[in-house]
This record gives structure tokens, C-alpha cells and sequence, in this order.
């Protein structure tokens, strides 16, 4: 994972619509933007035009009137007449039909030649598919015009020359696309099962490859026609292409420059005909690429709120945050304080809360951990209090402070300041953290250099000792090499050594070990531990893994649905857990220990769809403890006196019935209350 | 069912200059209705190995035997089925999960078999087959894995590879996916290598395991003792860093025995192997600790010990840790 939005919705909720309307959803969506809209009310105005076009104005257009010859602009003859006096308007519309068509069928032959060619390395096997791609690759490097042109002589000029040209000449292009797309296609695991089924060559290009990539190729080939109308008009322009009497706008436009000093019009038409058909191609498929394609995510800091929004969203069941009189290891001035967090995304149904009133603090030197399924808001908790989260989500939080300094006020630079130099953070693959193609070393001394002031050298010096205290062998050779160059454990160790450029007081991990092996993940975990031990740095691990967190932590923050459910001491986490979400979710991970011969016990149901919390305890519908009030009314998360917090009417009780675990207990609702 | 054996087997990647050996020399038997449990560090060859077995991935030396016959790779579904680790990306997003399933289902059944078979097998891995017309977009990441296994067991397979099949699913879906693994195992008797990171897994699901570290594998043997009694120093480190809640280690100490060395010795790089015994450069009994082991350094050890335990000096130590008391 990276600074990449979180998205707000968890992989794992099935999605409701179905592939197949979701992309026909995303095309609609398409023409709501302003150029999608225009660009496809211009696409349709050309195609209405080359359909109709010659139904209408064709006998305008063939009617010769020689008195009227090679008349100007009137009333009569909008753009005026050609030398024969027929009105030139009207042959600009009817050409139309020529124009486009021939220009749609030589993308036509462009996209059929270069879908063959592209995905026959597929069906040839290795060498001769290498063959293929290699000639293709050296077609690419011609110049499309030049091939046109020598295609045009090679087929001979006239209108059928001149689409069979400038279909070869655009071939290659799409040959390139296509095996690109193709390659990454065939690459994925379920092209590689489907040949394990059996499914010969063929049926796995007809049935998977192709159908996954005729996307991006509808819009390419949606650009490409606007390129072919050019260059179809260039070569009836030049006299290789359509021949009179027939006639393109190429054709007219020719006819017009013969007197474009006495009369410019009969140039001007044709010309913007061009003009406006090939935009009305180009920006469609350009809109519509953007639209399904990634939009650029920009990363950027988000305006913290004070206060609960005044919106639509009701306002989550705030917590009973820590007193004032906390003991425990929080004890004293907290590293971090947040009271009440709370982040919103817009949604397709309104707006979206995935972290729903948040509170906790983190004491000094204290570790703290974050438990929960994968959609719960750990790591949108995280980049809350880091202030990474993106744009649309916005931040809310009663209380957001940390060292003392309140981050809802005050300027935004200091803020970047204090985090800069007191806070790390640590995500679960760093490769995507660094920059690829900088030195290890500079990443970490431009940190120093930035936040700390220090020259060159002094923040070099420091980051190789740095490098050091993460125990990255030979840190001095190694602060000289790449990113690339590290090992996945020895990335993260140096991502961590970049938190401690600065003199951290908090250390927020995100996962930092799930990308490791079991021995890597030890080391980085004792690092982790050797770190706070020496620097009084506190932590908070986010992790699915309960054992890592029960290992590493002093206490466990389980999160369910966005908010808190249990606040425990590590130790008591195996065996003495409150809530029966944390403890359902303690025993559905298998350890060492769990007995051999009968099932894992699992949690029934699903996680909650952030979209759609239910009114009382979200954890209700899978809850074996849930009476009728915990469908109604959410319970607070009451503090039971010694910091031990927990989110649940029936708290420690256990299900009288329901042996932990053991599959799904189909509890009716009301029924114990 | 049947019995798939890997006879001296290498996978080589990449051309003659810059070629590495991802899978070196491996001999494995996958027992007859047996589940062998294959562990090891990333970058080890587990997947390697595994995309080998189905005839992904092109040997370069020794053969795989089914019955002691080279598989043969023809038309129809191949006898060697494989789960992916990815249930993402394993499922053509474009495809219902029923025409997913029935293209695994062998040629030659009637459409209307074909369907019958699909239902089967849905109510074989616990899905409604009333949804075989759901896209893999409708279904979270534990229905999909199950439809891959459904597919796996459409083509009818004497051997399924599974590849770390509920590594990327959440914790609280994984225990179903596994309690899945384990009834169709025992009700169907398939024979089974089970890849996984996670030491814990392989101990739930597997009857045999297998360690893998950089290419080879450094030992095997029956589940309960390779757990309870680890013959090779690398098996006894992978143990001793299992994370494990109801044990809490105390937070790490400088009183660590092993030298720090060791500690923080990287993992090698499988494009340049060290000599001599692969693992010498992070052993904690090795030469790094012994340096009169010098053989260690110069002479691969044979796995001619108990579990065929490739080391030196495996027998001559008493269990470092026993984890399962
Ligand atoms: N197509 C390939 N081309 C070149 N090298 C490869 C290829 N696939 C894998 N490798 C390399 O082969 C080695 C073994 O990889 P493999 O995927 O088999 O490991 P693994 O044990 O499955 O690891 P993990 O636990 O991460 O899945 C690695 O060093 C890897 O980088
Ligand atoms: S409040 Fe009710 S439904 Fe929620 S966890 Fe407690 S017992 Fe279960
Ligand atoms: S052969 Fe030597 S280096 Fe290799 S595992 Fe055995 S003791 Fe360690
Ligand atoms: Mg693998």
C-alpha cells in the first residue's frame, strides 16, 4: 500500500451491478461531463450527417447552374458555388457520407489487421510470435503518412487505393496496442486457468483476451478515426484518393484552393468540415478514456473541520472518551489525542462515513495496536491523523492533537512542520514510498534538509547513521544504491530509518509486515520494539494480523464498521476479550495451537458496506450475543473504570447456545433479550 | 487419485547470461490422497515450483511424474489443477462464475449435464447454484475462492495445487476457505500441495510438509514431527519467528543469543546463490557461529537425515525449540 487513496469501500463487498452495466455506466457517465457531453453531441451531429446528409442535399448539391458559376457567399449559396455553379454548402454536407465513411472503413481495416497481427503472438507460441511483434515494431517506427503514401501507390490511386493505404499504414499502431493489452491480459492468473481447463488457444484469446480488451480499443480506434479522416482527406487533397465525379471534402477542398484569391469560402468549408469531424472524434474518445480510464489522483492535504458537518449523514453515537483521569501508560500528556474522528466520502447514494467517530489516545512510548477486518477504517484512521487522506473524503474530529499542538487549528505549514520532524509513518510496501530513481541515502538527508536545516553533508552523515540504527548492513555502501536494490525487509527498514531522520515521537505502521516473511517480519518487528524501547517513540500498528499485534502492543484498538468496538490491554486479547467481535476474530485465526480435528471457528456474514450501517450495533447481524435493543440502539463505548473500553450491551457475556465459533448460529433477534 | 512426484526438477529463468535457477534439483512426492504442505520465504520457488506441476511454466531439467507417468498435456482439462492466490484475478471479470466453472467441466457433456454438473459443484463448495449467473464482481473474495475451487474440481484432477489460496483473503474469511480445503480433501480424497507462507495453515491443513529455502528443498517429512522436532536450523528459525499471540515473546531484547550477525543477516539473492550450503550466510549454527563448520562454506549437504534434512549437522544437535508442547 501507498500514500494511494483508500478507497472507501471495502474490496471485499460484492459490488451490485454486474460488469457489464458498470461499464456501461461509466460510458453514460462519460457524457455527463461538459466535453464528454459535447464532444458526443458533435459525434452524433457528423454521423447524422454522413447517414442523411446526401438524402437531403443531393440534388442541391448535383444541380449545375452554370450563370451562377464561382459565386461568393449569399443567400442563395451560403459558402457560394463552384465553377459549374453548384452550391457548395450543399456539397460539403453530402460529402459527409464519403468522407466519414471511408475514413470509418479504413479505421475498420486499421483495427481488424493490427488485432490479428498484435494477438497472433499469442496463438503462434514463442518464436514465431517473437517474429511478428518485431516486424510490427519496426512498422511502428515509419511514419503513417509515408506508409500511406507508398501504400497508395502501391494499390493505385482512387478511393479503394486509398483505404486500403491508410488502413495498412494505421495497422501497426493498433497491432502495438493490442499486444500490449493482450499481453497483459494473457499475463493474469485466469488466462492461465483456463489453459489448465483445457481451454485451447483460441477459445482463450476469442472468450477471455478479447472480450477484457475491447475497452480500450473502442477508444482507440475512436481517436484513430479521426486520424484516418485527415489523412483520407490529405490524399483526395493530393489527387490519390476519391476521384471525381465522386467527392470528399479532400476532393472540394483541392477544388477550392484553385480560387481561394477570389473566393476563400469554397476552401473554408471543407476545411472546417475537417476540422470539426476530427475533434468531434478525437475529444469523444479522449473524453471517454479519461472517463474509464484512472483519473489522476493528486495527493494533497485535506481541510480538517472542526466540529461535527452539518449534513445529511446522522450523526455517529459519539464515544465516552477517555477521562481526564486516565490511568494506565497513557498516563500524562498523550503523544496523540483524538476525540470523536470521524472521515466522510461523497458516495453514488450520498455521503459515506467509514470512520465513524473515533476516539483514543496514545501515551508516551506506549504501543498501541489496530485490529479489525480488511473495510473497517484502520488505515483511513491512520491517514487521518497523518492528514494524507484525499481530496473528496473529508476530516471531522472533535479533538485532533498531538504533542499538545491542536492540528483543527492553526496553519497548515506549521502542522507539515511538526509532522515533518515528529511523526513517521510506516506503509506495508515502501517500494512504492521511494523514489525509484533516487539514492536510498538522498531520500532520507533531503528529509533532515528539509525539516532540520542541516547542509548536505551533516544530513548525509546522518541519514547513513540512520541507515545504521535500522541495522541495514554496510549503511554507508548501501545509503549509495537504489531503492530496487534493497530486499522487501531491508526497503522497510530503511523506510522506517527515514521516520527517524527526525526525532519521532510517534510511529504509525500500516500493515509493515504483510508483505514480509515470517523471519523478515521478525527482525522489522524488533526493530520496531528496539526503537521505542530506546526512544521512549510510541506506536501504533495497524495490522490484520492479531498475533502481531498481540505480540508487539501494550494495548488493541478493535475496530469494527468504522469505529472502536474495544479498547484492551495486548495481554488480554487471546483470552479474556469483551466484545464477541474481537473475540470471534481472535479465534477465526488459526495459530500454533488450534486442535487439529475440528473446524476453525469462523465469523458468520459479512463486514457491514460502509454505505449502508445498519441503525443499531453494526456488528448485529452477525452478532451470536445480539438482543433486540442492539438492532435498535448503538452502544456507546463505555469505559469500565481501569481504560479498558468496550462497545457492547452484552458485554463479556457469553452465548448461552453458541459454542464460540462454531459455524454460523442463526440467532433470532429478540429472542434473548 | 493419484501420487504426483517432481524427479530431480529445475525451472531456470531468464537467458544464459543473466539466468537464474528458481527451482534447483527438487525430488518431492506428493503421496496419494496425501496433503503436503510447502512452505518457505518469498522468492523461494514455491510458486515456481507449482506453475511447473500444472505445465505453466517450462522445466529445465528432471520430469513430473503422475503414477509414475509424465503428465501429459493434450487437449481437455489437465490433471493437475491450480488455484491461484489472487481470487481477483483469477476469475474473468467478463464471465458469469458458471460459464467459469463449465469450462473446466470435460468435453463431450451435454449442456444440460454440463449446467447440472455446475450446480454440483457450486453446492459442493457451499455457494447457492442459483448464482452460477453472478459476475466474480458480485461476490466478495471467500466466494471467489471457492469458485475457483470449483473450477479446480470441475476437470475432474488427480492432484490440486493450491497456491497460497487464503493469503490474500481477510482473516475472518480465511477460516472458512480453509475449513472448505479440509472437508473436500477428506470427502474426495484428492491429493493435494499446499503452498503457504503461513506456518500455522500448513499445520491445520497438512499431513506432510516440505521446507523450501532459495531453490531447494532443505527438508520434509511428516507434519506432526517436522512441527514438534525440526531437523533443519532454517525450519527452527521459520518456527521460532511465528508470530503467536497466546505466547507473547517479551518485546525483543539484547539478550537475543544469536548474534546480531545473524540477526540481521538478508535473505540471499537467489541470482547469485552462496556456495556450498545456501543457508550458511544466515545460520545460527553455521559457520557464522561455528567457524571451524567450514564445510558449511564449500560443500552442499545431502538430505540424507531424518525429515531429508539437507545440513550437515542436523543430526549432531539436539531440537533447538519445540514449539508445541
Ligand atoms: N517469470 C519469471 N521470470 C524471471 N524470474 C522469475 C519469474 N517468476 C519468478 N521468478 C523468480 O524466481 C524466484 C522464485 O519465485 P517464486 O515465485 O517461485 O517464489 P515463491 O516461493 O512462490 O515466493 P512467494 O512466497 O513470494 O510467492 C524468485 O527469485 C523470482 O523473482
Ligand atoms: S451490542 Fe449486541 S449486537 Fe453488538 S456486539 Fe454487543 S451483543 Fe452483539
Ligand atoms: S549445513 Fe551448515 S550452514 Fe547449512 S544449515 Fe546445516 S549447519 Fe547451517
Ligand atoms: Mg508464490
Amino acid at each position: 500500500m501507498t500514500i494511494a487513496p483508500v478507497p472507501p469501500t471495502d474490496a471485499d463487498q460484492p459490488a451490485a451491478p454486474s460488469r457489464r452495466s458498470a461499464a456501461g455506466t461509466r460510458w453514460l457517465a462519460v457524457l455527463r461531463t461538459p466535453v464528454g457531453a459535447g464532444a458526443g453531441l458533435l459525434l452524433t451531429v457528423v454521423l447524422l450527417l454522413a447517414v442523411f446528409g446526401p438524402v437531403f442535399w443531393s440534388d442541391a448539391a448535383d444541380t449545375v447552374d452554370t450563370t451562377a458559376a464561382m459565386q461568393g457567399a449569399s443567400g442563395e449559396h451560403w459558402v457560394g458555388t463552384d465553377a459549374l455553379g453548384r452550391d457548395l454548402f450543399a456539397r460539403v454536407l453530402v460529402a459527409t457520407r464519403l468522407s466519414i465513411g471511408l475514413a470509418l472503413l479504413a479505421t475498420l481495416i486499421a483495427v481488424v489487421l493490427g488485432l490479428l497481427l498484435g494477438t497472433a503472438p499469442l496463438l503462434l507460441g514463442r518464436r514465431a510470435g517473437r517474429l511478428v511483434t518485431a516486424a510490427v515494431d519496426i512498422a511502428v517506427a515509419f511514419p503513417g503518412l509515408l506508409l500511406a503514401l507508398f501504400f497508395a501507390v502501391v494499390f493505385g490511386v482512387g478511393a479503394t487505393g486509398a483505404v486500403l493505404a491508410i488502413g495498412f499504414a494505421g495497422a501497426p499502431s493498433f497491432a502495438r496496442l493490442s499486444h500490449t493489452l493482450a499481453a497483459g491480459i494473457a499475463d493474469r492468473d485466469f488466462v492461465s486457468a483456463a489453459r489448465i481447463a483445457g481451454v485451447g488457444r483460441v477459445r482463450v484469446l476469442v472468450r477471455h483476451v478479447l472480450p477484457n480488451i475491447g475497452e480500450p480499443l473502442v477508444v482507440n480506434a475512436t481517436i484513430g478515426a479521426g486520424g484516418a479522416l485527415l489523412a483520407f482527406t490529405g490524399l483526395s487533397f493530393l489527387g490519390l484518393g476519391v476521384q471525381a465525379p465522386s467527392y470528399d471534402w479532400g476532393r472540394l477542398l483541392q477544388d477550392g484552393l484553385s480560387g481561394i484569391y477570389i473566393h476563400p469560402e469554397a476552401a473554408l468549408a471543407p476545411g472546417v468540415a475537417i476540422v470539426v469531424a476530427g475533434l468531434a472524434f478525437n475529444l469523444f474518445g479522449e473524453a471517454v478514456a479519461k472517463g474509464i480510464g484512472l483519473t489522476a489522483a493528486v495527493n494533497g492535504a485535506y481541510p480538517v473541520r472542526s466540529g461535527p458537518r452539518a449534513d445529511t449523514v446522522p450523526a455517529p453515537v459519539t464515544d465516552d472518551g477517555t477521562p481526564a483521569t486516565d490511568p494506565g501508560p497513557a498516563a500524562g500528556r498523550p503523544v496523540l489525542d483524538v476525540q470523536d474522528l470521524s472521515v466522510t466520502f461523497p458516495g453514488p447514494g450520498g455521503l459515506v462515513r467509514p470512520v465513524r467517530g473515533v476516539s483514543f489516545r496514545i501515551g508516551r512510548g506506549e504501543a498501541v495496536g489496530v485490529v479489525g477486518e480488511s473495510g473497517s477504517g484502520k488505515s483511513l484512521t491512520a491517514l487521518a491523523i497523518a492528514r494524507l487522506v484525499e481530496q473528496p473524503g473529508e476530516v471531522t474530529a472533535d479533538r485532533l492533537e498531538f504533542q499538545g499542538t491542536d492540528l483543527l487549528t492553526g496553519s497548515e505549514r506549521s502542522h507539515r512542520r511538526l509532522l515533518g520532524t515528529a511523526f513517521a509513518m510506516v506503509f506495508q510496501d515502501p517500494m512504492t514510498s521511494f523514489n525509484p530513481t533516487r539514492r536510498i541515502g538522498r531520500q532520507l538527508a533531503e528529509v533532515a534538509e528539509e525539516h532540520q536545516g542541516m547542509n548536505r553533508r551533516q544530513a548525509m552523515g546522518r541519514a547513513v547513521d540512520r541507515l545504521r540504527a535500522v541495522r541495514v548492513p554496510a549503511a554507508e555502501r548501501r545509503a549509495h544504491q537504489y531503492p530496487h536494490e534493497f530486499s522487501g525487509g531491508m526497503r522497510q527498514r530503511a523506510m522506517i530509518g527515514m521516520g527517524l531522520m527526525g526525532e519521532p515521537t510517534l510511529i504509525v505502521a500500516d500493515e509493515p509486515t504483510t508483505a514480509l516473511d515470517v523471519t523478515v517480519q521478525r527482525q522489522v518487528l524488533d526493530l520496531l520494539a528496539a526503537v521505542r524501547a530506546a526512544d521512549g517513540v510510541a506506536l501504533l500498528l495497524i495490522s490484520h494480523d492479531v498475533a502481531v499485534v498481540g505480540q508487539v502492543c501494550d494495548r488493541v484498538l478493535v475496530m469494527y464498521a468504522g469505529r472502536v468496538v474495544e479498547d484492551l490491554p495486548a495481554a488480554e486479547l487471546g483470552t479474556a476479550a469483551r466484545h464477541p467481535y474481537t473475540r470471534a476474530l481472535v479465534a477465526a485465526v488459526p495459530d500454533m495451537h488450534v486442535d487439529l480435528d475440528s473446524p476453525l471457528p469462523v465469523i458468520p456474514g459479512r463486514p457491514v458496506d460502509p454505505a449502508h450501517q445498519p441503525p443499531g450495533c453494526a456488528y448485529a447481524p452477525r452478532c451470536p450475543l445480539a438482543s433486540a435493543r442492539c438492532t435498535v440502539e448503538d452502544p456507546a463505548l463505555a469505559d469500565d473504570g481501569t481504560g479498558w473500553r468496550v462497545a457492547c450491551w452484552h458485554a463479556g457475556e457469553v452465548a448461552d447456545l453458541a459454542v464460540p465459533g462454531a459455524a454460523p448460529v442463526a440467532v433470532s433477534l429478540g429472542e434473548r433479550a | 487419485m493419484s501420487e504426483l512426484r517432481f524427479d530431480d526438477v529445475s525451472v531456470r529463468y531468464g537467458s544464459r547470461r543473466r539466468a537464474m535457477t528458481a527451482v534447483d534439483r527438487v525430488s518431492l512426492t506428493v503421496p496419494d490422497g496425501a496433503v503436503v504442505g510447502l512452505v518457505g520465504e518469498s522468492g523461494s520457488g514455491k510458486s515456481t515450483l507449482a506453475r511447473a506441476a500444472v505445465g505453466l511454466t517450462p522445466l529445465s531439467g528432471g520430469r513430473i511424474l503422475l503414477d509414475g507417468e509424465p503428465i501429459r498435456h493434450g487437449s481437455g482439462p489437465r490433471p493437475v489443477q491450480m488455484v491461484f492466490q489472487d481470487p481477483y484475478s483469477s476469475l474473468d471479470p467478463r464471465m458469469t462464475i458458471g460459464e467459469s466453472i463449465a469450462e473446466a467441466v470435460p468435453r463431450g457433456t451435454g449442456s444440460a449435464d454440463r449446467r447440472r454438473e455446475v450446480a454440483r459443484l457450486l453446492e459442493l463448495v457451499e455457494l447457492d447454484p442459483a448464482r452460477a449467473g453472478a459476475h466474480p464482481g458480485q461476490l466478495s473474495g471467500g466466494q471467489r475462492q471457492r469458485v475457483a475451487l470449483a473450477r479446480a474440481l470441475a476437470a475432474r484432477p488427480a492432484v490440486v495445487v493450491a497456491d497460497e489460496i487464503t493469503s490474500a483473503l481477510d482473516v475472518s474469511i480465511q477460516g472458512t476457505v480453509l475449513n472448505l480445503v479440509r472437508r473436500l480433501q477428506r470427502e474426495l480424497g484428492t491429493s493435494m500441495l499446499f503452498i503457504s507462507h503461513n506456518l500455522a495453515v500448513v499445520r491445520y491443513v497438512a499431513s506432510e510438509i516440505a521446507v523450501m529455502y532459495l531453490g531447494r528443498i532443505v527438508e520434509h517429512g511428516p507434519a506432526e514431527q517436522v512441527l514438534a522436532d525440526p531437523q533443519h536450523p532454517y525450519t527452527r528459525d521459520l518456527l521460532a519467528a511465528v508470530p503467536d499471540s497466546a505466547h507473547a515473546r517479551p518485546a525483543a531484547t539484547a539478550a537475543d543469543p544469536a548474534p546480531t550477525a545473524v540477526a540481521a543477516a538478508e535473505p540471499a539473492d537467489p541470482h547469485a546463490p552462496p556456495p556450498g550450503c545456501r543457508y550458511h550466510p544466515r545460520c545460527p549454527v553455521g559457520p557464522l557461529v561455528h567457524p571451524e563448520r567450514e564445510v558449511c562454506r564449500t560443500t552442499e549437504p545431502t538430505a540424507d537425515h531424518r525429515h531429508a534434512t539437507a545440513c550437515h549437522f542436523a543430526p549432531a544437535r539436539a531440537p533447538l525449540a519445540r514449539l508445541t508442547d
